[in-house]
């Protein structure tokens, strides 16, 4: 056991490169993330902020032909890029569980759904028709009979979160594991995904595109932009009051959020594609309040009304777009809470 | 039940098949320039004694009355007699397909035992670099080296340096089994190159096109080791295109053994059916042909079979279950 005062996850200062030929990509520049035991954090950010680097970057499940510059990965104190095979691949058995965005292309199709469970939890007997009943699987008998492509994209998402919360993991990714499900699906899979994690005491990294998901289902929301945690925060402080402009716009673009009859504000120009480290604020060239400071000077995290920003220049004077008002999404308690 | 109604329909499509595949060639080896008569009886024979000869074996019928009398006997399992050889054709196949199969058994053994786990490991070792270069390399080599070529190397290298296996001289399976295949060994190997060749290809192409799948992703992030991955999950997947090239390449072994069975001197079909055609011995080509069609569509039929029991996702067998 670890000492309890350990956060289960550190990623300090990370940088990740994708190197093919000649090409390099640096999809994290410098990454900060601690992520305490039971929390549940949201992860935000436009695609290719480097939200999905992150999340398989805890695993070391990055391609192999990626390089890490810098930086240091702890789960559980244990340095996850240093690890050897073996005990990589423990770690990924006992602590971790992902849950991605295409469920049925998780399963192997080859296999009925009670076999590939048997040989996931092999070492592990289990109680396969309790465990797809937890996950509110009706007739668990006839399903586990089946083959992938023979169940909806939302009863395999359900027997992929049963199949990674039967170890009962530490810390549980899940990659916008919405993404590929119809609306009414969604909230299901989520209330049951957090719920379970709460049961089992599972601390949870969601990275998600759906910020009111996030205020609902999330204590801390993580923004990213450009391979960096760009404000990190209680998901409450955050949403109504982002200090950092990227944090606005990205709440001002929010389609869910956005009030009937005004117009969608989208955010100026498009997500970098960084090759090396930027001399200045990543976020600069699409920033209207950027002066000389932001194109030469890197921020560094700064504590502005607790929490952590990246910014030169924070707070809502810097905001170049105006939040919709309305009422501001509280982060809720999720049913099941109590029970942890 | 649906497989029992599958299997029938199948087996039903392949009987018309080989039906058709009988009508063409009756038609094809009677429409080849220069008749049996003719070339037997050579150019110097008088018109009363072709048609003497070609009434004596019903040749002067019409062709359908022929095609007809053929099927009745064919169905009853008399393929008609050599014209050369005044030989039932029945029993020459059954004196010769044992030594063709056993040839083609003994290829295909090497090209499984051989050829699957060589791609199976070229395939899953990480990255490739100098060792899958080097694989690629050889199987090039030996998809690109004509048998006849490797097949002449071998029999000069075996004959020159008595190397320990006999060379031309078959031994019968009722005379001594083991001697029988010591005695076709060879030849098998050399038919085997190409297959093994062909056959680590594709199963390394297709291990290579299943690690890239998101179940494997899955998998390895299940912390699963990497043994047990290849074998629950990524063997299975691969094995289907696998399959469709060996059922292929055993038909072609059945048929195109005819290069090495001349080389090795050895008494098999094809040597027989390349003897019939220069002969142009009409119940020896039609009997021959009507085999390896056979073969084929059995093998076909037999792959269809295999894939869907081996992928669920190809709806061969049966019908979906509802979702």
């Amino acid at each position: 056991m670890t000492a309890e005062t350990t956060p289960l996850l550190v990623i300090d200062d990370v940088v990740a490169e994708y190197r093919t030929g000649s090409r390099v990509v640096r999809a994290l520049d410098g990454a900060d993330l601690t992520v305490g035991r039971g929390e549940r954090v949201g992860i935000v950010g436009e695609s290719g902020s480097g939200k999905s680097t992150l999340g398989l970057l805890t695993g070391r499940l990055l391609p192999k032909a990626t390089a890490y510059p810098r930086g240091r990965v702890l789960v559980d104190g244990e340095s996850v890029l240093d690890l050897p095979p073996d005990r990589l691949a423990r770690l990924r058995r006992e602590r971790l569980a992902f849950v991605p965005q295409d469920p049925v292309g998780a399963l192997d199709p080859t296999l009925r759904i009670g076999r590939q469970l048997r040989l996931a939890l092999r070492d592990k007997p289990t109680d396969l028709v309790a465990l797809l009943e937890r996950v509110l699987i009706r007739d668990p008998e006839r399903v586990l009979r089946l083959y992938p492509h023979e169940i909806s994209g939302g009863m395999a998402q359900r027997v992929i979160v049963a199949m990674a919360m039967a170890r009962r993991p530490a810390l549980l990714i899940a990659d916008e594991p919405t993404a590929a499900l119809d609306s009414q699906v969604r909230e299901e899979v989520l209330r049951l995904l957090f719920t379970l994690a709460a049961e089992h005491g599972t601390t949870v990294l969601w990275l998600s595109h759906d910020l009111g998901g996030v205020a609902r289902w999330c204590d801390r929301i993580a923004v990213m932009y450009g391979g960096r945690v760009v404000e990190d925060g209680t998901t409450t402080d955050v949403l109504t009051a982002p200090q950092h402009p990227y944090t606005a716009a990205l709440s001002a673009a929010d389609p869910a959020r956005a009030k009937d009859g005004t117009r969608l504000l989208t955010i100026g120009g498009t997500p970098p594609v960084l090759t090396e480290s930027t001399p200045g604020c990543v976020f600069c060239p699409r920033c209207t309040s950027a002066d000389d400071t932001c194109a030469t000077a890197r921020p560094a995290p700064r504590t502005v009304e607790g929490r952590t920003v990246l910014c030169h220049h924070p707070g809502p004077g810097g905001t170049p777009v105006p939040v919709p008002d309305g009422p501001a999404p509280k982060a809720a308690v999720p049913d099941g809470q109590e029970e942890a | 039940m649906d497989h029992i109604r599958w299997l029938l329909g199948r087996t039903a499509a392949a009987l018309l098949t080989l039906l058709g595949v009988s009508v063409l060639i009756f038609a094809a080896v009677r429409a080849m320039p220069g008749s049996y008569t003719d070339l037997v009886l050579g150019p110097l024979a008088t018109r009363s004694e072709k048609a003497a000869a070609a009434a004596r074996f019903g040749l002067d019928r019409p062709v359908v009355e022929q095609y007809l009398y053929w099927l009745r006997n064919a169905v009853q399992g008399d393929f008609g007699t050599s014209l050369a050889a005044r030989t039932p054709v029945a029993t020459e196949f059954g004196d010769r397909l044992p030594v063709t199969v056993t040839l083609t058994a003994l290829a295909l053994a090497l090209t499984v035992l051989i050829g699957i786990p060589l791609g199976v490991y070229t395939g899953t070792r990480e990255g490739g670099g100098r060792g899958g270069a080097a694989g690629r390399l050889v199987s090039a080599f030996g998809m690109s080296l004509p048998e006849f070529v490797l097949g002449s190397l071998v029999v000069f290298l075996f004959t020159r340096y008595s190397l320990g296996l006999s060379v031309g001289t078959y031994v019968p399976w009722s005379q001594d089994p083991l001697g029988s295949v010591g005695s076709l060994f060879l030849p098998a190997c050399v038919l085997a190159v190409f297959c093994v060749a062909a056959t680590a290809r594709t199963t390394r192409d297709a291990v290579l096109g299943v690690l890239v799948e998101p179940h494997i992703a899955a998998a390895v992030a299940r912390g699963e080791p990497k043994g047990a991955i290849v074998r629950h999950h990524v063997l299975r997947n691969a094995a289907v295109p696998v399959l469709t090239l060996v059922a292929t390449l055993t038909a072609y072994l059945l048929g195109g053994t005819v290069i090495i069975e001349r080389l090795f001197n050895v008494p098999g079909l094809g040597s027989y059916l390349v003897d019939g055609l220069d002969r142009r011995d009409y119940a020896v080509v039609q009997a021959g042909v009507l085999l390896a069609a056979a073969v084929f569509i059995t093998m076909n039929l037999l792959v269809d079979l295999v894939s869907g029991l081996v992928d669920p996702r190809i709806g061969t067998v049966g019908k979906r279950a509802d979702a």
